[in-house]
């Protein structure tokens, strides 16, 4: 077969999923990029096609300090740089040290490093109602140890108000650090154990072992994960949507947020501005670590 | 050969299509929510379904849409004008599908006229003066009380909300704290309801009467407030119902927990298969210092303007208001009150708690028809989740009720101003 048969063959092949691609999602990313340049809502919704262009108008809206929308989208941004601050780093410790742990040679290890996937594995909605009931003021189990425990003297509101972001990071890093734990996990055991054996020979503490052999060693896996999380993290929805119900309040992050505006108040255009903007941070998050798994090819 | 393959697989396309042409012109789609379980109202709907059909000979496909997914469904239907004939929304949704343009405008004389419909019925199917709905069912809440729970401390359910205090307190003392009334809190959807009723008794109201300003921070509105804040700081109610949703307020009250609870008539029936045993009484809501208010809602049946049956779907919605098929319905499924106003004939509703009900709908109020109403109610259901979140955290202090309603306000008056 020629090198341009070959290529047409490859092609016929590739079409079909090309097409679903195209239609599933670069069109409708380039109609959703359309809708937050002009002015779909409650009164255009029916005649979306004929809705006033208005320029950057929903961009400067949603970034505005002087809108409530504008308020309260850059509150939930905030909320999610928060969010990734605490639970990123938050999951990436408790999973190295997993990893550390499961790295050595135990009775039963295969069985545990099975154990620790159980919550990555649990589905997002049954893992966040059990925290959801976890968390209830009255019937749930954290106030109840609370109490018994003599640290509150009263039920308290875990999910409403300011502790509400507190309870979702809780339940995000319970649910996300077992990922963290299989990643580093492989990236330890593609460390040569020459490098142990010689600087253990040079009698190396194992603080020192950890500290300029592991964790250097380590590098190229981690900065992958972290950036990886943070792309997960700016578009986190499951855990705000299912702890804290389809009004997160002050807890909004840009998801829940742009799926209150755009669905249920039907400022379609302000929700369109607002996803894009999102779209663009995840892309550049994303040709970032391409870049540097790039590098670490070379 | 290949020519006849061709013909015949035409003909057998184009019979097919024939047919599914002549199908979709016999049948019209009704989208309805689940208002009562499956098991009866499937039945119920079906055979309805089944009579309309040898009257008319047109087929009914309805489809059954919950509650939660029924907004965004009914806005994709819209926008794109496709999907049912005929639905339901609720009263508050109405005017602002009806601003869409998405919805047939409706003549109520065919039905009977305005005046056949309970009063906020009718205005809640009404936008900028015009009728874009039909009045299906209506709902308003009153006050349920634990007979028995009241007279073991010695007490009558209260006529006024000053009243619901002291009677409150007096539970309190016998039956310990929150054990007075179940309140909803941040968790309920419906959470204006529940405040805007004491507003009104207050003297206050949601808009200015031009429906061009926040009115609800005024005196009436922080006093409303602040008395509902006081039911949780006061003891009266658990801390925990700051965080409950309408359901749980009301299993608080149906499992015998609590002495009151402001719930609906469609709560009797969730009575009578929870808790059978549970010694009750429903009154009005009580008084206010100004008056007497109470909520009106439900649901209105609506028509799709793009859709090509309008004549049979208003058909299908005669059908379903008439008298047996409406008392039927609400009586029987939905446990709601009927929104047309002959449908009361029926004895049924001059017996036990329905006549309380059927009083209270008499004077029940709709919010403003307008098209900005969900971003209304979203800015004050969001400032009063603050207040209680205050309240349960403790961080509520005499300012806080005032604080969050102005910026409630603020909100509000920047929803206004789109308002075309």
């Amino acid at each position: 077969m020629s090198s341009q048969a070959r290529g047409k063959l490859a092609f016929r092949f590739i079409l079909p999923a090309f097409i679903c691609m195209l239609f599933v999602h670069i069109v409708p990313i380039f109609l959703g990029a359309y809708l937050a340049f002009i002015d779909l809502d409650i009164y255009t919704i029916t005649q979306w096609i004929r809705a006033p262009f208005v320029g950057l108008k929903n961009f400067i809206d949603v970034f505005s300090v002087r809108t409530d929308v504008g308020i309260r989208y850059l509150r939930s941004i905030w909320n999610v740089v928060y969010f990734g601050l605490i639970t990123i780093p938050a999951g990436y410790v408790i999973g190295l040290l997993v990893a550390l742990l499961l790295n050595r040679k135990f009775f039963g290890r295969t069985l545990v490093r099975s154990l620790i996937l159980l919550p990555y594995i649990t589905p997002d909605s049954v893992a966040y109602n059990v925290w959801r009931f976890i968390f209830q003021a009255r019937i749930g189990i954290v106030n109840k140890y609370l109490l018994a425990l003599g640290l509150i003297n009263e039920p308290i509101l875990w999910l409403v108000g300011d502790r509400a972001i507190y309870a979702v990071m809780i339940a995000s890093v319970w649910k996300g650090w077992p990922f963290a734990c299989l990643i580093l996990l492989a990236g330890l055991q593609n460390i040569p154990q020459e490098l142990y054996e010689a600087a253990r020979i040079d009698g190396a503490s194992s603080f020192a072992l950890f500290r300029f052999i592991t964790f250097p060693m380590l590098r190229p896996v981690s900065a992958t994960l972290l950036l990886l999380s943070a792309i997960w993290n700016f578009h986190a929805f499951n855990q705000f949507y299912i702890l804290l119900g389809t009004d997160p309040g002050k807890a909004h992050v840009p998801s829940t947020f742009i799926l209150q505006e755009a669905f249920t108040n039907l400022h379609l255009s302000k929700g369109a501005a607002m996803s894009v903007f999102l779209t663009l941070v995840v892309l550049l998050m994303t040709v970032v670590m391409l870049r540097l798994r790039r590098g670490e090819g070379e | 050969m290949r020519w006849s393959w061709i013909v015949r697989i035409s003909i057998i396309v184009l019979a097919l299509l024939t047919s599914m042409t002549a199908m979709a012109q016999k049948s019209i789609t009704f989208w309805l929510m689940p208002n009562a379980p499956d098991e009866t109202h499937i039945p119920w709907l079906e055979e309805k379904a089944r009579e309309f059909e040898t009257r008319t000979g047109y087929k009914v496909n309805f489809e059954i849409i919950g509650w939660g997914e029924a907004w965004q469904k009914i806005s994709v239907a819209l926008a794109s004008q496709t999907g049912p004939d005929v639905f339901q929304v609720g009263t508050t949704w109405n005017p602002q599908f009806a601003a869409t343009g998405g919805l047939e405008k409706i003549d109520l004389t065919e039905f009977g006229g305005n005046d056949a419909f309970m009063k906020a019925n009718y205005i809640s199917t009404t936008y900028k003066g015009e009728s874009y709905g039909v009045p299906w069912f209506a709902e308003t809440r009153c006050l349920f009380y634990n007979t028995d729970m009241f007279a073991q401390v010695g007490v009558q359910p209260p006529a006024t909300y000053e009243e619901l205090k002291v009677v409150g307190k007096k539970i309190v003392e016998k039956f310990g704290e929150g054990s007075a009334i179940a309140i909803a809190g941040t968790n309920a959807w419906d959470l204006l309801h529940n405040w805007a009723i004491v507003l009104w008794a207050y003297g206050g109201d949601l808009l200015t009467p031009d429906n061009k300003q926040a009115a609800f921070n005024g005196e009436a509105g922080v006093t409303a407030m602040q008395w509902y804040a006081s039911l949780i700081l006061d003891g009266l109610a658990a801390k925990a119902c700051a965080e409950y949703n309408q359901p749980q307020a009301d299993a608080a009250f149906i499992n015998g927990n609590v002495a009151m609870c402001f719930m609906g008539p469609w709560n009797i029936a969730g009575i009578e298969q929870e808790n059978p045993d549970l010694p009750y009484d429903v009154v009005e809501p009580p008084a206010g210092p100004v008056k007497r208010a109470s909520f009106s809602g439900g649901s209105n049946l609506v028509i799709l303007k793009g859709s090509s049956n309008k004549d049979i779907a208003k058909k299908w919605i005669e059908f379903l208001l008439e008298k047996g098929n409406l008392v039927d319905y609400t009586r029987n499924l939905s446990h709601m009150l009927p929104a047309k106003i002959e449908a009361f004939e029926d004895p049924y509703y001059d017996t036990g708690v329905w006549q309380v009900f059927k009083k209270t709908l008499g004077y029940a109020t709709a919010y403003p028809p307008l098209a900005v109403w969900g971003d209304i109610e979203n800015a004050v259901v969001q400032e009063f989740r603050n207040i209680l979140t205050a309240v349960a955290s403790g961080q509520y202090s005499e300012d806080t009720v005032k604080l969050y309603l102005d910026k409630a306000a603020e909100r509000v008056n920047e929803a206004l101003a789109r308002e075309r």
